[in-house]
């Protein structure tokens, strides 16, 4: 696939320097940059699009986007996942404006041309008006992307044919991820509907806060942790036993205490719940990641996917011009949880991080002022602060990635910005370098890994 | 429930339970928020769902967890809830928000037991923020009110948003 470019390239290099540890505001409002970061990131990234658990029967399908391109994800009648512009070929229209559902058929509200869920087009109103040889239906199907792909029941996809596979995008982040995505049997799935808010702030504001952001959390949702915990201010972090950990962009910051964001949540059922299950991860996970999960902590996948592992809110920032995202955001559970088990996780994540939730609701005022308030043309010029632990980093013999230690790090937003910065400069992907060197290799499976990592 | 009792409730039921309405609207613009907890009954039951766009012929069988709840609260989480807008460390609140709620389509239906109304009513609620942004946000109300004593008590509230895309950052405020 290729895309039409607007303008010159600039030398987007001259933006940062993440060895000083310093950002450009300019790259948070700037509109010509944007256009680039749709090119150059969304449409060659793989992009998270859906959870399996969202679409179980042939027929269901959900919208959502791929940076701005509309999409509709379908699930087959050979059970496979098909990806595909929401956009006729006709004029262009969407040819489905519900949220989700199950369908048999995608039909234009134009001029009524009927596509089925894998986007093959099988008819239109009023047929007879094309001749023989004015339209080859083959070829005018609802466009599929380049590739689709799955890991442990998270989809993605990309429009980039060149794109790596999802196991190589993810690379040893998946380590990390099964801490959330693998930590029993059964794997995970999505529960209750997905909540869709807009805010006024550049998207990499929501990605950066989760992939390293826990200094704000003492203090943003003060009013927050101290309403919900009879008023106890946030605990104080343990900087020798907590770290950052960067992979390709993607990143997790933690502690190893267990139980940090358990407590935030504020479901004891739900704390009992993983503390029994607790040794049966460490089985499965390893003693280190069993200790992780559940700890103060919270992480991004490059380059817009945010969870926080305990807590359960999965959410993404969707990019809608350099000053607006709309955040979707959705409960995930252990599929296994009994039912119980799941409304109280459900209830705590809305009470917490929901557009109604005690910490929530002290995040998007910040981000938006941040992104309104660097657009000034004078303000914009002054470089922004992200030196915060530059010399923390450390060899660990247990943790993949680029670790630095201490949770109250800028460590993994300078491995966002570094990722961000390698995709705009590089017209070929496979070219980029590796942050770090991969230590898991062509492991499929992280819980069968050699004793070193599995530890 | 019969949507339509034979007979309205008395008149001076109606007006009671309306001047409650509009009264609550006050005491929450004013950030009077002991004055409003004192209107909401021991066991109120206080939702905001929300709802998913879907074509009207869809196939696919609910949500087993519903669509999600943004509200669910009791009267202790709606107490906690005021704590934390009390506590001073509401950054986001200071210097405050301007809020101001009009109260509108108010029926009064009779039901049983015959100290309870069911009310239905619409809330338009114009929200400027500190950085000088403005929302306008609109829902549906149908609460259950209750007479106990001298005063009518809010016992439940179900909030239904006319958004499908939330087009604020928070819902920091009671509807």
């Amino acid at each position: 696939m290729r895309f039409e470019r607007i303008g010159r390239e600039p030398d987007y290099s001259r933006y940062m320097d993440l060895k000083e540890g310093w950002l450009d505001r300019r790259i948070f409002s700037d509109a010509d940059i944007y256009e680039e970061e749709l090119y150059r990131i969304f449409a060659r990234s793989w992009l998270f699009v859906a959870h399996e658990s969202q679409i179980p029967s042939s027929g269901d399908f959900l919208t959502t986007h791929m940076g701005e391109d509309a999409v509709i994800v379908a699930r087959q009648p050979d059970g496979s996942i098909r990806v595909m512009l929401n956009s006729c070929p006709h004029r262009g229209n969407k040819v489905c404006f519900a949220d989700a559902g199950n369908t048999r058929r995608f039909v234009c509200n134009y001029h009524g041309w009927a596509f089925d869920t894998a986007g093959d087009l099988k008819g239109m109103h009023e047929e007879y008006c094309y001749d023989n040889g004015d339209i080859d239906f083959k070829n005018h199907g609802l466009k599929n992307v380049a590739k689709v792909s799955s890991y442990k029941g998270l989809v993605f996809a990309t429009f980039n044919g060149d794109a790596p596979s999802l196991e190589a995008w993810l690379g040893d982040f998946r380590w990390y991820l099964d801490m959330i995505l693998d930590n029993e049997e059964g794997g995970t799935e999505f529960i209750g509907g997905c909540i869709k808010s807009v805010m006024s702030a550049n998207w990499k504001f929501g990605v950066e806060n989760f992939i390293g952001d826990a200094y704000h959390a003492g203090w943003t949702h003060d009013s927050g942790c101290r309403s919900m915990n009879d008023g106890m201010p946030f605990p104080p972090i343990d900087m020798e036993n907590s770290y950052h950990a960067s992979v390709n962009g993607h990143g997790w910051e933690f502690g190893t205490e267990g139980v940090g964001d358990l407590v935030l949540l504020g479901r004891p059922k739900v704390m009992d719940y993983y503390n029994k299950i607790r040794p049966k991860m460490a089985e499965r996970l390893g003693e280190m990641r069993s200790k992780i999960f559940g700890s103060v902590a919270s992480a991004s996948i490059f380059p817009n996917v945010s969870f926080l592992p305990g807590i359960s809110t999965f959410r993404q920032w969707q990019p809608k011009g350099p000053m607006q995202f709309e955040l979707k955001t959705w409960v995930i559970v252990n599929k296994n949880m009994p039912d119980d088990i799941k409304e109280e996780v459900t209830k705590g994540v809305m009470q917490t991080f929901g557009p109604g939730g005690t910490f929530e609701m002290d995040d998007g005022e910040n981000w938006e002022n941040c992104t309104t308030v660097n657009r000034g043309v004078v303000t914009r010029h002054e470089r922004l602060h992200y030196r915060c632990g530059i010399g923390r980093q450390i060899e660990h013999d247990t943790l993949p990635g680029i670790v630095y230690r201490g949770q109250y790090n800028d460590a993994n937003q300078r491995g966002f910005y570094q990722r961000w910065l390698d995709m705009m400069t590089h017209d070929e992907l496979g070219k980029m370098p590796a942050r770090p060197e991969p230590q898991l290799g062509n492991v499929a499976e992280t819980r069968d890994l050699p004793g070193l990592f599995a530890l | 429930m019969l949507d339509r009792p034979l007979a309205p409730p008395p008149v001076e039921v109606i007006v009671a339970v309306t001047q409650a309405l509009h009264r609550e609207a006050r005491l929450l613009d004013n950030e009077d928020f002991e004055g409003w907890l004192a209107m909401l009954g021991k066991d109120v039951s206080y939702r905001l769902e929300l709802k998913s766009r879907r074509f009207r012929a869809d196939r696919s069988p609910p949500l087993p967890f519903g669509p999600g709840v943004i509200f669910n609260e009791d009267l202790g989480r709606l107490k906690m809830r005021v704590d934390r807008l009390k506590s001073g460390f509401v950054w986001a609140e200071d210097p405050p928000n301007y809020i101001r709620r009009a109260v509108s389509n108010v029926e009064v239906l009779a039901t049983q037991p015959d100290n309870e109304v069911r009310v239905h009513s619409v809330l338009v609620m114009h929200r400027n923020r500190i950085d000088g942004t403005t929302r306008l946000l609109t829902a549906a109300r149908t609460d259950l009110w209750r007479g106990e004593g001298q005063a009518w008590l809010l016992a439940a509230r179900d909030i239904v948003l006319d958004h499908s895309v939330l087009p604020d950052s928070n819902l920091n405020a009671f509807f």
